[in-house]
């Protein structure tokens, strides 16, 4: 199956589901019962694992789902975390469309953070406005376009798989940020761990209402919609599928290819870009060792959870924020190490590729 | 100690982790299946080597048991890969999430304590060679372990049976199933041995080279290893070249700062990195021909 032959989301009515059979209910209802096997298994496993570290699992995973979803500090959490994780999660999606692998969601997120974080630098705290923000917003996005555009000038020509540089590329961008921060945008007068400065006030994303959850969230969530509209509602969308499903054909209609798929590396590139913005103009405010780490990897892990989709990829960044904001209840209620609940998310993602996928066939 | 000299130990002492996964990975990927789960398997490797040695009081069986914990998460990846059709690249990072969140679920018991490491040992006569003798033979007992790991994988990629079956299953799975083989059973087990070999790499972090656990203490080496690989084009004696520039990457900084120099270290951990793209750009080509049919297909169809 590629991304192709997904049904294009939404166009079919929900109440023609008879005539489709792409919709057809009995397939659906089967599917949610895999998904709940699926889900049901992965809590049972870490259940086992969690008794053989000597803690209640019935109490550990109570303690878990009170502390995560009651309170609305900790709704707040999952909100925040679930941003920048989406548009990593989107960093994929757009790509996949056009049948490319982006691993490198995680550099681009970082080297949006290291753009931001230099435009408000070289701003200097005078500079600091609304205007500046939209300035740091655009750097983001191009620096991540731009690491993001090398894998894809790479691939169309030297032909090095995408999947590859933009690994390594990863590596190349945290490097890139670690070295700027022990180096010439070390803030003199921070102590402990090198960091930057920390952003001027005008320059921080402001917060929704009275709420700890920033406006990121919004960028996160227009960029989801937007991608939704484009990939399903343009014709740069419907050719980004055409090009993923059959190159060839598209070729010989006439498509720019290589083109075609420079601007789905970049544009998702510029949507990490944008969530590395998203996090340090919202949470950390300044650039430092353990800025972001995994964000990019969950992020794609959220794509694939989601199949693709961008809806869905919302609802799959929020479903793994929500797993790594029970790891924090797991190390307090439970006193286990946060990131045991690496083994849950693991659990949950393994279920979900092994069993609930339609199996293909041999030649694929 | 020379600078020069220090470096060159401290590529092979710290570059061996890197060398016994990316051997295994070189298996895994000449079989056709790409893991980037082997950083899960380093994990697993480092805590059951330190846990069984600490445990039973013997580091060897300590080695033994990480290299069937390394064999054992990668296991899962070739069954969801192999047997029931998961996308490698999202499937090998899910992998890598098991380890680091079985590692650190597990590991928790052991990061006080303290077994008998692997201890440097002088080979008789070779050892006293000027500069040979230092760099690679006053190193820990898996150290020497890697230097016959690597003509004995590529001995047995290249010029034995199971190597051509490998190699087959890695370039037309059809032509060995046509031919009455178990061709992804050769595939499974190709990937399991991968992992096996990245759990040596672990307990060499843990037993020999460090002495002790702690949490991610594999800082991206598994990841460093699949590059190593790419760098190599699966090559296992241009992958230990590979590996020990990676190591030499590492060993250059502090042995810079201890002098004094007032070097960025993270502009020298670049350079591997860096160093492996402009490889790929001038032999770009020719490394994407040579690659095995099935791996092609993997990037292919892997937006499916």
């Amino acid at each position: 199956m590629t991304a192709a032959t997904l049904p294009p989301g939404g166009a079919a009515p929900a109440g023609s589901a008879a005539s489709a059979p792409r919709f057809d209910t009995g397939r659906i209802a089967k599917g949610a019962g895999r998904w709940g096997v699926a889900i049901i298994g992965a809590l049972v496993i870490f259940g086992a694992f969690m008794l053989a570290k000597g803690v209640n699992p019935f109490t550990a995973y109570g303690d878990m789902f009170s502390s995560t979803f009651s309170s609305s500090n900790s709704i707040g959490e999952i909100l925040i975390k679930a941003s920048p994780i989406l548009l990593a999660a989107l960093a994929v999606t757009v790509p996949a469309r056009a049948g490319l692998v982006n691993v490198g969601g995680e550099g681009q997120l970082v080297i949006g953070g290291v753009a931001a974080a230099g435009v408000s630098l070289a701003l200097g705290d005078g500079g600091a406005s609304v205007g500046g923000m939209v300035l740091m917003m655009v750097a983001a996005a191009a620096a991540g376009a731009m690491l993001a555009g090398l894998a894809g000038v790479l691939r169309l020509w030297v032909g090095i798989n995408e999947a590859v540089t933009t690994l390594l590329l990863n590596y190349l961008a945290v490097d890139i940020m670690l070295y700027l921060i022990f180096d010439s945008w070390k803030d003199p007068n921070g102590s402990g761990q090198p960091a930057t400065r920390a952003l001027p006030v005008a320059e921080r994303l402001p917060l929704i209402g009275t709420s700890r959850v920033h406006t990121g969230l919004f960028i996160a969530l227009g960029a989801m919609v937007l991608m939704y509209l484009a990939l399903s509602r343009t014709t740069w969308g419907f050719r980004l599928g055409v090009v993923g499903g059959n190159p060839e054909a598209a070729r010989r209609s006439g498509y720019r290819v290589g083109l075609m798929l420079l601007g789905a590396l970049a544009v998702g590139g510029a949507l990490a870009g944008l969530g590395g913005f998203v996090q340090l103009a919202g949470v950390e405010f300044k650039l430092r060792q353990g800025f972001l780490v995994g964000y990019g990897y969950i992020g794609f892990l959220a794509s694939w959870l989601a199949r693709h989709h961008p809806l869905q990829v919302g609802l799959g960044a929020l479903a793994l924020a929500a797993i790594a904001v029970g790891g924090d209840s797991l190390q307090i209620d439970s006193g286990l190490p946060a990131a045991g609940v690496n083994i849950l998310m693991a659990l949950v993602l393994l279920a979900v590729f092994g069993w609930t996928r339609v199996k293909k066939g041999v030649a694929a | 100690m020379s600078l020069v000299l220090e470096v060159s130990t401290g590529a092979v002492r710290g570059g061996t982790s890197i060398l016994f996964a990316a051997l295994g990975e070189t298996i895994s990927e000449r079989a056709g299946v790409i893991n980037l789960g082997t950083e899960g398997s380093m994990l697993c490797g480092a805590l059951t080597g330190f846990a069984v040695a600490a445990e039973t009081g013997n580091t060897w069986i300590g080695v033994g048991a990480a290299a069937i914990a390394g064999g054992l998460l990668a296991a899962m990846h070739g069954y969801l890969v192999i047997g029931r059709g998961a996308n490698q690249l999202a499937n090998g990072l899910v992998i890598l999430f098991l380890g680091l969140g079985l590692t650190s679920l597990f590991g928790t018991s052991y990061v006080q304590a303290e077994v008998a490491t692997l201890q440097p040992w002088n080979v008789p006569g070779l050892s006293r060679i000027p500069w040979i003798g230092e760099i690679f033979f006053q190193q820990d007992p898996l150290t020497y372990l890697s230097y016959f790991a690597v003509p004995i994988v590529w001995w047995l990629l290249f010029r034995s049976r199971w190597g051509l079956l490998i190699r087959g299953a890695g370039e037309r799975l059809e032509v060995l199933t046509t031919y009455g083989h178990p061709a992804q059973r050769v595939q499974f087990l190709a990937v399991v041995a991968g992992g096996a070999l990245a759990g040596l790499g672990g307990a060499q972090l843990s037993v020999a080279y460090t002495g002790a656990w702690f949490e991610n203490m594999t800082q991206g080496r598994g990841f460093i290893a699949v590059a190593v690989v790419i760098f190599a084009s699966r090559q296992p004696f241009r992958v230990a070249a590979g590996a020990y520039l990676f190591g030499a990457a590492l060993a250059l900084s502090p042995a810079l700062q201890a002098r004094g120099y007032g070097i960025n270290q993270f502009a020298l951990d670049a350079i591997p990195y860096a160093v492996t793209i402009v490889v790929l750009v001038v032999f770009g080509r020719r490394q994407a021909a040579e690659a095995p049919e099935g791996l092609k297909k993997v990037f292919e169809t892997s937006a499916s």
